[in-house]
């Protein structure tokens, strides 16, 4: 078998989950790439990706939770993963500083995720190795 | 070290191209050099006299116009796309360069990204 160098990846997932394969697809990547040696070093969710940061999706108990699912996968494997705040505040996924901020009736954003700015896809580009999940629309 | 970002999404409806847009908004932010290409429907983007009031959306022309404020490098549209979208040159927004997105073109970047 070819030796496959090891890579550095950033993950950006812009297709939402129950609408879209693309988290379904990264996460499929993410595991066979932390499997064959290589690194994420941050999984970044832009436009309808936040949703997967949702802590209240809800699908049917024999359908697979992606949120849950990329969670305990984000966890297990101490990836950091950020949902745009620009995408997030538009689509209702808020953390308890934009609660805050905007006087909200609650926050939503599931652990480990976090909001922050394009500035943190800004950086991944210039270090490692940026792949993208589209919806496919 | 230039990223391309290409919208190739009609404006309007759908919301990838202003996400696409603000990509490359913040790449120029960061002192990142990058370039937008309009390709396929994206062309659209391009068009002038835009009236998208009756939408409740502000113009995606007007959005561009900041592009080179916030530093994006340059605006590209594949000529053939303006073609077959019978956007003549003079109704095309000022600052487009039309390209033939072809290998050597595209080669020219270090990276090229969609919006979605």
């Amino acid at each position: 078998m070819a030796d496959i160098s090891l890579q550095t990846y950033t993950l950006v997932i812009t297709g939402a989950p129950y609408s879209s394969q693309a988290p379904q697809t990264a996460l499929d990547f993410a595991r066979a790439a932390v499997t064959a040696g290589h690194q994420i070093d941050r999984v970044f969710l832009y436009g309808d990706g936040v949703h997967i940061a949702s802590a209240l999706i809800c699908p049917p108990s024999d359908e697979p939770h992606w949120p849950r699912l990329w969670s305990e996968f984000l966890a297990e494997h101490q990836i950091p993963a950020v949902a745009c705040v620009a995408s997030a505040l538009r689509r209702g996924l808020i953390d308890s500083g934009e609660q805050k901020r905007y006087e909200l009736s609650a926050h939503n954003v599931r652990a480990p995720f976090e909001i922050a700015g394009l500035g943190e896809w800004v950086e991944a580009g210039t270090c490692s190795k940026v792949i993208y999940f589209h919806s496919g629309a | 070290m230039t990223v391309l970002i290409v919208i190739d999404q009609a404006p309007y409806g759908s919301w990838s191209g202003r996400e696409g847009l603000d990509m490359a908004f913040s790449l120029a932010a960061f002192d990142q050099s990058c370039a937008l290409l309009f390709s396929g429907a994206g062309v659209n983007w391009l068009r002038a006299g835009q009236q998208p009031d009756g939408l409740g959306q502000k113009s995606v022309a007007q959005n561009l116009g900041a592009a080179a404020i916030f530093g994006v490098e340059a605006l590209y549209a594949d000529v053939q796309a303006c073609q077959r979208y019978g956007l003549a040159n003079d109704a095309i927004i000022a600052g487009v360069t039309l390209i033939a997105p072809d290998q050597t073109f595209m080669t020219g970047f270090e990276k090229v990204t969609f919006a979605g």
